[in-house]
């Protein structure tokens, strides 16, 4: 077998950067609302399918060769980011509140998705599944409590992969509905951008910008600085608030053998 | 990875981000130049920071703490790096991050298809949940303070 090649994985990227700019962003219409396509997802869609059952570009070695190249090249974004947050530092200090309020939304998610996962059948995945948007911090806290192995971790662990691969695709288009709809105002709508991962908060306050070019640098400094203060809180929110909560629930509306319940609930304890 | 690996992919990807610039913006990457550099330096002293104080911090806390010192209003300089760092494009920084995600993220196609439709289904109401929520509370104290 060949050697696995870094250069070949740079040239790649040089290659998907060229082709997605050269395309360009397009905007289509999504029943009322209005979706914007920027190069960054199409630079994601072509490196999905690089692999070798698709496009046979990488080799499964030179595809784990590039996971430690994504938290060097996004470190040139964060700095970029610190730029487009200090210019806007006096405005965030008065919208301060909001900022810090608009964490506790995150649990959103229990709320739009418990009822629908009870729904579909699922039994104790829903805890992992559908307390927060499962990125690492989630993941590690779920892996502490539960372990990975067992229902609660496949639940965050389905998630998660769902987020890697479609995340920034679907805050992409999220966003660019949400802002031509017209409910919430950018800044509002800039703060929810910083919800997920890098990537999730690159492609919304991307489209957002894109929509709104007049305030794109008071969007991007509201997104990363809602990004940064998630980084910093997901792990207490998902232990103190997201995991207890969704347990609750899942006490009071799953039907499930109660022994059961009692012995995980005790497992829990013992490990905090 | 050693920092001259770092480093290297560091100004691959500077190069990279410049060819997007110049494709997808019209900057010319010599007029984007001093930017690159002013936020690549940015980049080695929050690295650096991450060696070398001891409170154990991820060193992109260093690095987004560094680029917001240096560009809050008042501090000397800051309008010129603001100035400069603005000529590289938000968007055209993301688009590198991206491929190399796409790319490693390939690997996870296969976890995929084995999941099955019910998980993606609720994935996608927990992204519209987490984004509605936050946007709702948002939205309210934005009001409610008078900023929007």
């Amino acid at each position: 077998m060949k050697k696995p090649s870094e250069w070949k994985v740079h040239a790649l990227v040089l290659g998907m950067v060229i082709i997605a700019e050269l395309i360009g962003q397009k905007k289509f219409q999504v029943g009322p609302g209005q979706a914007i396509l920027l190069p960054m997802l199409y630079a994601l869609v072509m490196g999905l399918f690089m692999g070798p059952k698709y496009l046979k570009l990488v080799t499964m070695e030179e595809m784990k060769l590039a996971t430690p190249f994504i938290s060097i090249s996004v470190m040139l974004l964060m700095a970029k980011y610190g730029t487009t947050i200090g210019p806007s530092v006096p405005l965030l200090l008065k919208s301060g509140a909001a900022l810090i309020l608009q964490e506790l939304g995150n649990l959103g998610t229990i709320f739009f998705a418990f009822p629908v996962a009870l729904m579909l059948g699922f039994k104790r995945e829903i805890i992992g599944a559908v307390h927060s948007i499962a990125r690492e911090s989630s993941l590690a806290v779920v892996a502490d409590i539960y372990g990975l192995e067992g229902p609660e971790g496949r639940g965050v662990m389905g998630v998660y992969i769902c987020g890697t691969l479609f995340g920034a695709i679907f805050f992409g288009i999220m966003a660019g509905i949400f802002g031509s709809l017209n409910i919430f105002h950018p800044y509002a709508l800039a703060m929810a951008c910083g919800v997920g991962s890098a990537s999730m908060m690159a492609a919304s306050s991307g489209s957002l910008s894109a929509m709104f070019p007049e305030m794109a640098n008071e969007i991007q400094a509201f997104a990363s600085a809602s990004n940064l203060l998630t980084g910093a809180d997901g792990v207490y929110a998902s232990l103190f608030l997201a995991l207890p909560i969704t347990e609750w629930l899942y006490r009071k509306f799953a039907r499930e053998d109660k022994s059961q319940t009692q012995t995980k609930l005790a497992a829990t304890k013992e490990v905090r | 990875m050693n920092w001259k690996e770092t480093v290297k992919v560091l100004l691959l990807t500077a190069g990279f981000v410049l060819v997007g610039n110049l494709i997808g913006f019209k900057i010319n990457p010599i007029e984007a130049l001093p930017g690159m550099l002013f936020l690549l330096a940015i980049v080695l002293a929050g690295l650096a920071l991450a060696k070398i104080v001891p409170i154990k911090l991820p060193s992109i806390v260093y690095i987004s703490a560094l680029g917001i010192m240096l560009t809050v209003p008042g501090f000397p300089g800051a309008e010129w790096f603001t100035a400069q760092a603005s000529k590289v494009q938000f968007l055209a920084l993301c688009t590198p991050v991206l491929a190399y995600a796409g790319i490693a993220s390939g690997k996870d196609l296969d976890d995929f298809k084995k999941l099955g439709w019910r998980i993606v289904v609720v994935s996608s109401l927990v992204f519209i949940g987490t984004f509605v929520g936050s946007a709702i509370i948002a939205q309210v104290v934005l009001k409610f303070t008078g900023q929007i």
